[in-house]
C-alpha cells in the first residue's frame, strides 16, 4: 500500500552524472595531491569534468520539482539527519568547490598549486558525499528494497569512483594525446575501484537476500546480471586484466563501466517504480 | 503545544456509508476524479492527491468459510514521528500546535522524498499544483474551533474527534466491551504513544490484525537508516579512497611522460 515517488529517467541521468562528478573529483584531487607531477593531467581533466556535470545536475534537479521556481526553497532548512535536505545543500557546495579546483587548476605557480591540494583535499569529503548521498536517500525510505538496502550508499560510492575514473580515462583516451603514465594510473585507481564495487555489489545482495528481487529476477533481471554485472563490471575487469596494454581495448572497458554505472542507477530507481 | 487532538476511528461502527469521503472531498474542494473498478464497493484502491479519506471494504476469509466484512474508514495517521516531516527539504511538512502534521502548499517545491518516506502511502503528489498532498486534520476547522469534516459527518460515531489522552481512555474501554461481545481480535492501533511512530495522532480500533486491513504491524521511521548507511558509505568512501591512493602513490610503470 505505498507510494513510489515517481522518480523518473531525469533523476536517474542526475545519479549516474553525479556519481561522475564526485568520482571524477576526488581522483582529480587525490591525483593532484599525492600524485606525482606527471598525474597533474588527470587532476586537470577530473576537476573540469566535474564542474560541467555538477552544474547538469543541478538544472536537473530543479527541473524534475513540482514546482521548479520554488528550488530555493530547499535553502530555506538545514536537517543533517535528511539525506535530501544536505543533498540539495552539497550540489551547491560541491559545484564551488569544483568550480575554484578548476578555476585554480591552469596555473602552475608554486602559491596557487598550493592553495588549489588544500581546498580540493577539503572537497574530497564533498565528492564522497556526493557520489554515495543518493544511495542513502533511497534506503531511508519507506520503500521496499530501497529502505531494506543497507549497502545502497557504498555501493553508488564505488560506483561513483568506477565511473569518475573511467570517464577521465575515456576522455584521456580521446583527446589523443600521449595518454602516459597518468592514464596508467587512472586506469589502475579504476581496477580498483571496479574491485570493490564487486564486493560491495556481493555484500549487498548478500544481505539483501530475497529482498533484493526487484532487480536480481524479473522484468529488470536481464539488465541487472549481463548490463551491471557482466558488462558493465566482469568483462571491463577481464579486458583490463588480459588487454590493458592496447589503450583502444582500455577505452572499451571505460566505457562498458560507464554504461554498467548507468545501469546500476537505472534498475534501482526503476525497478520498484511503476 | 496545545492539548493533543486526534482522530479516533471505531472500525467496529462503521457502516461504509463514505460520509466521511464526501464530506472531506466537498469541504477541502477536492476535485472529481475517473472512478476504478476494485473487486468491492471500494473507490479509490488507495489514497490519491484528491482522495484524504478512504473507506475500506476488506473481505476477511472465516474459519467458517464464510466472509467477515470490515470496514475501515482509512486516513493519514498523523503519527508523532512522521517520515514525510522528517523527509521534507524545504520545511513545508510541518506539525501544528495541535500535534496534526500538514503540507504548507505556499512552500512545498514538488520533490517527493515525502510520498517515499510515508510507511502508509498517504503522501500522494498532485500533478496540477506540483505538490505534495494530504490530509490537513481539517488545519482550517480545527484552528476556528470545528472538528475535522469527516468526524462530523459521520452518522455512527465511528470517527471520533477530541483530545488524544481522552480519546484513548475511551477506545482502551470500547476494546474490553468488544472483546466481551466476542471479538477476539479486537485491538488498537497507534493508540499507545511509546509504541510504533511515537503514537498515531489518528488512531484506529481494528476488528483483526492490522495485516488484514493492509497496515504494517510495526511501522519505522525510514530515516533512523540514515545512520548505519552513512558510516557503511564512509567505509566504502575509505577503501575506494585508499586504492585510488596506492594507483597515484606508484611510480610510473612504463608508457612515458604524459
Amino acid at each position: 500500500m505505498l507510494k513510489t515517488p515517481e522518480w523518473g529517467m531525469m533523476i536517474v541521468v542526475y545519479f549516474f552524472l553525479g556519481g561522475i562528478a564526485g568520482g571524477a573529483y576526488f581522483t582529480a584531487a587525490i591525483a593532484d595531491i599525492f600524485g606525482e607531477s606527471r598525474d597533474s593531467k588527470v587532476a586537470r581533466i577530473g576537476y573540469l569534468l566535474s564542474l560541467p556535470l555538477v552544474a547538469i545536475c543541478g538544472a536537473l534537479l530543479i527541473v524534475d520539482l513540482g514546482v521548479p521556481a520554488r528550488f530555493m526553497n530547499m535553502m530555506r532548512v538545514f536537517k543533517f539527519w535528511n539525506p535530501m535536505s544536505i543533498g540539495a545543500w552539497v550540489v551547491g557546495v560541491f559545484g564551488a568547490f569544483a568550480f575554484v579546483s578548476s578555476a585554480l587548476s591552469f596555473s602552475a605557480s608554486p602559491s596557487v598549486v598550493l592553495v588549489r591540494r588544500a581546498i580540493s583535499l577539503v572537497g574530497i569529503f564533498f565528492g564522497f558525499f556526493l557520489a554515495s548521498y543518493t544511495g542513502v536517500l533511497l534506503s531511508s525510505t519507506a520503500q521496499p528494497f530501497w529502505g531494506e538496502a543497507r549497502l545502497l550508499g557504498a555501493l553508488f560510492l564505488a560506483s561513483g569512483a568506477s565511473t569518475g575514473m573511467a570517464a577521465i580515462s575515456l576522455i584521456m583516451f580521446l583527446m589523443g594525446s600521449k595518454p602516459g603514465a597518468g592514464w596508467t594510473k587512472v586506469k589502475l585507481a579504476d581496477r580498483y575501484s571496479m574491485i570493490v564495487e564487486l564486493v560491495v555489489l556481493g555484500l549487498f545482495l548478500g544481505l539483501l537476500g530475497s529482498a533484493a528481487k526487484p532487480i536480481t529476477s524479473g522484468h529488470f533481471a536481464g539488465l541487472f546480471w549481463g548490463g551491471l554485472l557482466g558488462l558493465g563490471l566482469i568483462v571491463p575487469l577481464a579486458i583490463d586484466f588480459v588487454g590493458h596494454r592496447v589503450k583502444s581495448l582500455a577505452a572499451v572497458s571505460a566505457l562498458l563501466v560507464l554504461v554498467g554505472g548507468f545501469v546500476l542507477r537505472y534498475v534501482v530507481l526503476m525497478s520498484i517504480q511503476s | 503545544m496545545a492539548r493533543t487532538l486526534a482522530m479516533f476511528t471505531d472500525t467496529s461502527l462503521c457502516i461504509g456509508c463514505r460520509a466521511c469521503q464526501v464530506a472531506c472531498k466537498q469541504w477541502n474542494e477536492l476535485g472529481m476524479e475517473v472512478p476504478e473498478w476494485t473487486g468491492t464497493y471500494q473507490n479509490h484502491a488507495h489514497f490519491t492527491d484528491k482522495t484524504f479519506r478512504l473507506v475500506r471494504f476488506i473481505e476477511e476469509p472465516k474459519p467458517s468459510g464464510d466472509l467477515a466484512w470490515l470496514l475501515m474508514s482509512d486516513v493519514c495517521k498523523h503519527c508523532a514521528d512522521a517520515g514525510c516531516l522528517n523527509a521534507c527539504p524545504t520545511g513545508a511538512i510541518y506539525r501544528t500546535e495541535f500535534g496534526t502534521v500538514n503540507i504548507n502548499q505556499d512552500v512545498c517545491n514538488g520533490c517527493r522524498y515525502c510520498v517515499s518516506a510515508c510507511p502508509f502511502g498517504v503522501v500522494a503528489f498532485n500533478e496540477q499544483t506540483g505538490t505534495a498532498k494530504k490530509c490537513t486534520f481539517c488545519n482550517d476547522r480545527i484552528h476556528n474551533g470545528l472538528g475535522p469534516a469527516c468526524a462530523k459527518a459521520c452518522p455512527t460515531e465511528s470517527i471520533q474527534f477530541g483530545f488524544r489522552d481522552d480519546l484513548v481512555a475511551k477506545a482502551a474501554k470500547r476494546v474490553e466491551t468488544l472483546k466481551g461481545m466476542g471479538f477476539k481480535e479486537a485491538q488498537l492501533y497507534g493508540a499507545d504513544a511509546n509504541g510504533f511512530l511515537g503514537g498515531l495522532n489518528a488512531f484506529f480500533l481494528l476488528l483483526s490484525k492490522p495485516s488484514t486491513y493492509n497496515l504494517p504491524e510495526n511501522p519505522k521511521v525510514p530515516q533512523r537508516n540514515v545512520v548505519v548507511d552513512s558510516l557503511l558509505s564512509i567505509g566504502s568512501a575509505l577503501v575506494v579512497g585508499l586504492g585510488a591512493l596506492l594507483a597515484f602513490r606508484q611510480r610510473g610503470n612504463g608508457d612515458g611522460d604524459a
